[in-house]
């Protein structure tokens, strides 16, 4: 059998091997780095708060387990950088509580520790959040209390210390939305993670009596883990589309995952684990079974879960049955997604909204909210083991709370922009500034109502802005706004860079009233222009205009007229310009001249010094250009 | 009963004569380029951050002062017998707050008050300059923390920056990530909203026009009576601060004017050319 006590050295070893482990995964854990901050420096904290801790250990070594705890500790907190590292340094604080002058740290004191260090941080944290390093920590000291009933030996409890921490590690985007909607895990839980693994190969590497066969069977589990719940294929550089959402969820081939024990009625000789590890195989994997004499935990994912509980009953009475749909968790986990990518709007939302730092105002999770998706697993597992007197019940701990999230993964948007336009270029500018859905229409193509309802349809948002850009098409607008199953309001722009203005003076957290109000008074505030050709013959405003001849309007009415592209839109911008403007607009299309682009450029710079001008490539077809002034 | 000790954070971006005048302690936070790492407002002057920024391959990085870094601060001051007042960078944007009441909570005897400033740079600087004025004319700690939340109602602050990247990069750009990737040349004005948390006001097109519309905010923030204004810059004045000082000029009934540097960590978050206009009301 294993190692059943460390001595303060020993411990402190392990201790180092952890941290070891630690620093070696610091990238990995920075690039998962979306919560409280998104500054991709949690590893990086951890790593300097834990190296922290065993330079003092080294600086003040001792034999005696208690004053090794002591001087970490003392490390760490001068150390402790980050949330994460703060976090890490109080749940370490455990072990001077738990070893508190003893000589050696058994299994028993162990768990007491990892208790202690959940308490302690649980307490020191603000506000708690879910889905984070400290729910990874309390579910494996949980576990840690449970197993340290069932052997002394440490290298055994902690494996199933490290496993439990793993599963709650893979758990965590179900917890905290952000994590979901980027597609990685914690990555301060995913610290934790690595400073057990260390801690494990320390207690192993000790261990030659080590069972190699469990040893197997665990790293087993572990690459399961990684194949078949979200940690794994979670580990996306964030950012990125989460791989989630490319695992098809019936490829989930035995979608019950069990867990349970089985206490023998008549224990005869060693529980035969061969065949029944043969028999759950036959249709089920991920197959674990501890044998710790009178009981036998066993964990295993099936098709037919009350085949394998039938096949366990012949063994003795069975306590503390979990059992979870996987396919379930993961269309939870997709379904979050997908209504996140499928709209641009939602995506944007989910961004703005991501709770940013600790205390920041992040609140509950509610387990009761459909948006939600399943229950954190974590808990639900942990409600079946909870002893009477556990401190941290999992729904009712008055001053913890569950947290709140600011959003969920699937939550509607406050708003999605609807805005009609034509020209590749300007569709860019538009989506550059916020708008969700371009619908393609000008004056000859003008898309019709129900184009226009299917687009306010499409959109996963509270209210829906449509700024149609061209006035044949605020009516076609307006009807689809009042056909429409959710709340949209018509933005009556009559050109595209009205609807440009009236996107710049939209703001994300105004409400709807305001918003229409200030978008419609930006637009108003436009003059605009258009160059174009006749397509007829008249006579206009003192201006003799022949077929094909340029043309520059303002607003409705034609200004300026000529063969020359450059004079006409000069002719044009000078009108436009009468009453003064600080900013001036030039979206170029189909006709129109880099060169006369160039002059343009130049006369604007020279005849009006103060205004700022943007030129950008629209693509519109038949006018050259586009113009805007704003004051 | 003793004067209650006034302490903050370095990105207060209080300058260190003023601190000394007004017996202020500051605990640094911590600005690390790679391996190594500088006390903010300490170790590095902004001129020697933005120089180094320049220099810097990749971005600077930063993080809170530790909670023993504050218990030696707290515990000297409890030592003393004075009660603590201890204003701090807004929570939603750093953990320093986090550091600053495990501290407090490693001292269960002594008589702290951690108040979240809820805002930064001399956003938070103008809390606590106020709290420390407080302080020398005997108030008391209770007296301070009401003073100063009613402040925070009461002060408004817009800042321009050069680009969002910075805030972006470094995980702080809260309500204004949607202006990100604009093809037009728009310049957001920005503020620190009420969950602490920067947020857009409004945003205009060109830095000239943003410009103009900071000093007409303020304007319209404080209608007729004198204001006492703060410029946050970055060293070297750029054109855009200098243009901001003018139009504040004519614009603003300015009591009292200062320019305060923007100092090594709110500049990694907010990058080189930031410019910041903090105002109240002027007091008595």
């Amino acid at each position: 059998m294993g190692r059943r006590s460390l001595s303060g050295a020993e411990w402190a070893a392990m201790i180092m091997a952890g941290a070891h482990n630690l620093s070696r995964h610091v990238d990995r854990i920075n690039a998962l780095n979306v919560f409280p901050v998104p500054d991709g420096d949690t590893g990086t904290n951890m790593n300097m708060t834990i190296r922290a801790g065993v330079a003092e250990l080294e600086r003040r070594p001792s034999d005696e387990a208690g004053k090794a705890a002591e001087v970490l500790s003392r490390g760490l907190l001068m150390g402790a950088r980050g949330n994460s590292g703060v976090i890490l340094s109080q749940l370490f604080r455990g072990f001077v509580k738990a070893a508190a002058g003893l000589r050696e740290i058994r299994v028993a004191e162990f768990a007491a520790a990892l208790q202690h260090g959940v308490d302690i941080a649980y307490k020191a944290v603000v506000k708690p959040v879910e889905g984070t390093i400290l729910t990874v920590a309390r579910e494996a000291a949980r576990e840690g209390a449970l197993m340290a009933r069932r052997t002394d030996d440490l290298a055994l409890w902690m494996r199933q210390v490290l496993r439990k921490a793993e599963e709650t590690l893979a758990r965590t985007p179900e917890m905290l939305p952000i994590l979901r909607q980027v597609g990685v895990v914690d990555a301060g839980g995913q610290g934790l993670v690595c400073l057990y693994e260390g801690f494990l190969e320390y207690l192993q590497a000790e261990d030659p009596a080590a069972d190699a066969r469990l040893a197997e069977a665990f790293a087993t589990a572990a690459r399961q883990a990684q194949a078949d719940v979200p940690s794994g294929r979670a580990e996306t550089a964030r950012g990125h589309a989460p791989v989630q959402a490319q695992i098809a969820t019936e490829s989930i081939v035995f979608p019950y995952d069990m867990e349970f024990f089985i206490h023998r009625t008549s224990p005869s000789g060693p529980f035969p684990e061969a065949e029944f590890r043969r028999a759950l195989e036959r249709d089920g994997d991920s197959v674990i079974i501890i044998d710790d004499g009178d009981t036998v935990k066993v964990h295993v994912h099936s098709r037919k879960p009350g085949d394998v509980l039938n096949l366990a009953l012949a063994y003795g009475e069975l306590t503390d049955i979990h059992i979870l749909n996987m396919r379930q968790q993961h269309r939870g986990i997709i379904g979050g997604q997908e209504a996140g990518s499928a709209v641009g709007g939602a995506t944007r939302e989910a961004e703005i909204r991501q709770p940013v730092g600790v205390g920041s105002g992040a609140g509950g999770w509610s387990a009761g909210d459909p948006a939600a998706g399943d229950p954190p697993l974590g808990m639900e597992a942990a409600t079946g083991i909870l002893s009477p007197d556990d401190p941290w019940p999992a729904s009712a701990a008055p001053g913890r709370g569950v947290p709140q999230p600011h959003f969920h993964a699937h939550e509607m948007a406050p708003y999605g922009i609807v805005a009609v336009s034509v020209g590749e270029g300007n569709a860019e500018l538009f989506r550059s500034l916020g708008v969700d859905v371009v619908l393609t229409g000008g004056q000859t193509m003008n898309p019709s109502t129900e184009d226009v309802l299917q687009a306010i349809e499409s959109l996963a948002a509270e209210h829906v802005m449509v700024l149609p850009n061209n006035p044949n098409i605020i009516l076609a607008a307006e009807q689809a706004a009042k056909l429409a199953g959710k709340p949209a309001t018509v933005i009556p722009t009559r050109s595209i860079l009205q609807g440009m203005a009236a996107m710049l003076a939209f703001l994300e957290d105004e409400p709807s009233d305001v918003n229409a109000r200030r978008m419609a008074e930006a637009a108003e505030r436009v003059v605009d222009g258009q160059v174009t050709k006749a397509v007829r013959a008249t006579r206009i405003n003192g201006l003799d205009i022949r077929e094909g001849q340029y043309i520059g309007i303002m607003g409705k009415e034609i200004v300026s007229a000529g063969d020359g592209l450059f004079d006409t839109v000069r002719g044009l911008l000078e009108r436009m310009m009468e009453n003064g403007g600080d900013v001036v607009t030039v979206l170029t299309g189909e006709g129109s001249d880099e060169e006369i682009t160039r002059r343009l450029s130049d006369w604007v710079a020279e005849r009006y010094p103060d205004a700022e001008l943007e030129i950008r490539d629209g693509g519109q077809p038949l006018y050259p250009y586009l113009l805007a002034v704003e004051q | 009963m003793a004067q209650v000790a006034v302490v903050t954070d370095s990105t207060a971006d209080i300058p260190a004569a003023e601190r000394e005048r007004l017996g202020i302690e500051m605990v640094p936070l911590k600005v690390h380029f790679g391996e190594e790492t500088y006390l903010d407002n300490i170790d590095l002057t902004p001129e020697q951050f933005y120089q180094k920024l320049k220099a810097f391959s990749g971005l600077p990085t930063t993080s809170q002062p530790s909670p023993a870094d504050f218990f030696e601060v707290y515990k000297r001051l409890a030592d003393a017998g004075r009660p603590i007042v201890s204003i701090h960078l807004s929570s939603a944007m750093s953990g320093t707050i986090q550091s600053a009441q495990l501290a407090k909570s490693m001292l269960p005897e002594a008589d702290i008050t951690v108040v979240d400033g809820r805002s930064a740079s001399f956003g938070t600087g103008m809390l606590v300059t106020a709290a420390a004025e407080m302080a020398a004319q005997g108030a008391s700690a209770a007296e301070i923390e009401e003073r100063v939340m009613q402040l925070r109602k009461n002060t408004r602050l817009y800042f321009l920056v050069d680009t969002l990247e910075y805030l972006q990069r470094g995980g702080r750009i809260g309500k204004a990530s949607a202006l990100i990737g604009s093809l037009l040349n728009i310049k957001p004005i920005l503020t620190i909203d009420d969950e602490g948390m920067v947020s857009p006001v409004e945003k205009v097109r060109g830095a000239k026009k943003a410009v103009a519309r900071v000093a007409e905010r303020i304007a319209a923030d404080f209608p007729g009576s004198p204001v006492d204004l703060t410029l946050a810059i970055t060293p070297g004045f750029t054109e855009t601060a200098q243009e901001l000082e003018e139009r504040l000029k004519t614009a603003v009934n300015i009591g009292r004017q200062r320019v305060v540097e923007i100092g090594p960590v709110i500049g990694t978050h907010a990058g080189p050319g930031t410019v910041g206009v903090f105002a109240l009301p002027m007091q008595g």
